[in-house]
């Protein structure tokens, strides 16, 4: 009786947990404006996402949570590039895992082509979007920590059809970051070589128009991206001082800010290097 | 604090004579920054600034803000650049003789354009020296090959294609027109698109070409008979490079050499895995047979003597090239 009682409060425990912790854990990752709290304290934190995700493989929730977290702390934290990489590969892991549960021709080990690929994407909806975001977002973060490799080059086409579709599904979700790497893909080459760097340069509008202008990676990447492909001095040191400017306190958004200004910092530092001056 | 600073300053300066003298090469190019090709030509330019005691120094404009190469040449003629990192197509109009190794179906494999560029780069390094230009020493870019939404191994199969030929490319043009077809120009930028609203269906380029500027995405099929050889060099105006004194000079040429001898290595590396990216990424690749590629050369080498006859680039430096080729054939027997 007594086991019984215990295994069921033990049970309740569980599935309390993993259904209120991963997200008031996140929201306190995300609030916290010290990223070296974060470095040091989440992956704590991350082993205890493993460790529940052990229990409910197949809980969509907990799988992109991870795949959130752990490819955002190995490009922002680990700055061992080996170490890097492994920890986006698993967090890629997670994302392949959460996309699976509805959705299992998104996940198949062999690579699909990209227009096949493109004609699976056309069957997902609306519900599926955090789990889209999170794969595009997870395959983002591995690619930049695979540079090298073209097998991740090739990819990118497929990770920017995701963010499209993301877009299409529900612009505003995680405040429009899916048109925030929108613009960083079509500023990925010059218009010589076919970029696009005027849509890229709308797609970071449109990211600070659903932002309402608080996320502040917003400007630093339009800043970064668009601003020196372009050679537009005025507009780039423009946008790092608003960032600078700016409060960084935001829910969900106070981590994210305070590096950004960090990275705002760097940019403008640089700045007239770049532009020889 | 801004006396104390206007003190120092003329003091510096006096202790410094090296910095007042510096030459700054403004280099531009379409590569985007962050590239191979940038890292290593930064890489460079550091070691030759430190090796010159800031006497050389390089302001790199790269991903294009100076233009297509096209106007990286003409901004090197009025004196605003001193140089650019460009292609053998953007040669063209300079140095015309330059495109003799980008000539369609001259070579058949690599290990032919090395034997062949062990001969002839200082020829080619010689003569763009001759035409107002240093340079440093040519980089692969890899073969392009024809990939396409069907399989193309005859000329009869590619006759239905619409073919893009890179605007401005006689060379091209007249490859494509020898076996029948009329291409469609434009210019790289429009690539992408005209792929993508079925304006043309048929491109060229190197296995790292089509990935990274995403023309994989809208082709299905590869035709793996190298169809020509692609390369880039950087170039300096010879009148503000010999400026410098003659050790300035010589670092120069020994770093910069060095960039580009590991940049032509580091591009054969590339090319070999982008080939297995696209393979996993589901593109087939065709060959056409033996038969068939001999009509093709037959017909292109015709067109290609043709314009050699027309002066567009040296017939005696074709001549000797496929003295070469000719030569390396016959001691491997093909």
């Amino acid at each position: 009786m007594l086991v019984c009682i215990l295994s069921a409060m033990v049970a309740g425990c569980a599935g309390m947990l993993t259904q209120t912790l991963p997200k008031n854990l996140s929201k306190a990752i995300l609030n916290q404006d010290d990223p070296e709290i974060v470095r040091t304290g989440a992956p704590a934190y991350l082993l205890l996402l493993d460790g529940l995700i052990e229990g409910e493989p197949k809980n969509p929730a907990l799988l992109t949570t991870a795949a959130d977290l752990y490819g955002a702390y190995a490009t922002v934290f680990v700055d061992d590039p080996e170490r890097a990489r492994h920890l986006t590969s698993k967090a890629l892991d997670y994302a392949r895992s959460a996309v699976c549960i509805d959705h299992p021709e998104l996940c198949t080990k062999k690579e699909l082509p990209y227009q096949t690929f493109i004609d699976v994407l056309k069957t997902t909806d609306k519900a599926d979007v955090p789990q889209l975001y999170s794969l595009g977002a997870a395959w983002a973060n591995w690619v930049q920590t695979h540079s090298d490799d073209w097998q991740a080059l090739a990819d990118v086409a497929k990770i920017e059809a995701v963010m499209e579709r993301v877009a299409q599904l529900d612009k505003g979700y995680q405040h429009g970051r899916a048109y925030l790497y929108l613009g960083i893909f079509d500023t990925r080459l010059p218009p010589a070589m076919g970029g696009k760097p005027e849509e890229g340069r709308a797609y970071f509008e449109k990211a600070i128009t659903l932002s309402k202008g608080q996320d502040l990676i917003d400007k630093v990447e339009f800043a970064r991206r668009y601003a020196r492909l372009v050679y537009d001095k005025k507009l780039h040191d423009s946008l790092l001082k608003e960032v600078l400017a700016a409060n960084p306190a935001v829910e969900g958004l106070t981590l994210s800010n305070v590096l950004a200004q960090q990275q705002a910092r760097q940019l403008l530092a640089t700045s007239n290097e770049y532009f020889g001056e | 604090m801004s006396r104390l600073f206007s003190f120092c300053l003329p003091v510096l300066l006096w202790l410094s004579p090296a910095a007042a003298q510096a030459t700054t090469f403004k280099i531009a190019t379409i590569a985007p920054d962050g590239t191979t090709w940038m890292k290593e030509m930064h890489n460079g330019a550091d070691i030759i600034k430190q090796r010159t005691g800031g006497r050389v120094q390089f302001r790199f404009f790269p991903g294009g803000v100076m233009g297509n190469d096209k106007s990286v040449l003409r901004k090197i003629r009025v004196g605003q650049l001193q140089g650019g990192a460009v292609t053998a197509g953007g040669l063209m109009d300079i140095a015309p003789n330059t495109q003799i190794y980008t000539l369609p179906l001259l070579f058949r494999s690599l290990d032919e354009v090395d034997y062949v560029r062990q001969h002839m780069d200082s020829k080619i390094l010689k003569y763009i020296l001759g035409q107002g230009f240093v340079s440093f020493g040519l980089s692969e870019g890899g073969f392009a090959y024809l990939m396409s939404n069907r399989p193309l191994t005859s000329t009869d199969e590619l006759k239905g294609q619409k073919v893009w030929a890179p605007e401005g490319d006689r060379i091209s043009r007249a490859a494509f027109e020898s076996l029948g077809i009329s291409p469609i120009p434009l210019p790289l930028s429009d690539v992408l698109t005209g792929l993508q609203t079925g304006l043309i269906d048929t491109v060229a380029t190197s296995y790292t070409g089509a990935i990274a500027l995403q023309w994989y995405t809208q082709v299905k099929y590869v035709t793996e008979m190298p169809l020509m050889y692609i390369y880039g060099t950087m170039i300096i105006d010879r009148n503000a490079f010999e400026k410098l004194d003659a050790a300035d000079q010589a670092v120069v040429s020994e770093v910069m050499g060095g960039v580009f001898k590991k940049l032509n290595a580091e591009s054969r590396n590339n090319n070999a895995e982008a080939y297995d990216a696209l393979r996993k990424q589901g593109i087939t690749f065709v060959q056409p047979s033996t038969d068939e590629r001999q009509v093709w050369e037959a017909s292109i080498n015709k067109a290609m003597q043709q314009l050699a006859d027309e002066g567009v680039f040296s017939p005696d430096l074709l001549k000797t090239l496929r003295g070469y080729l000719a030569d390396y054939r016959r001691q491997h027997g093909n």
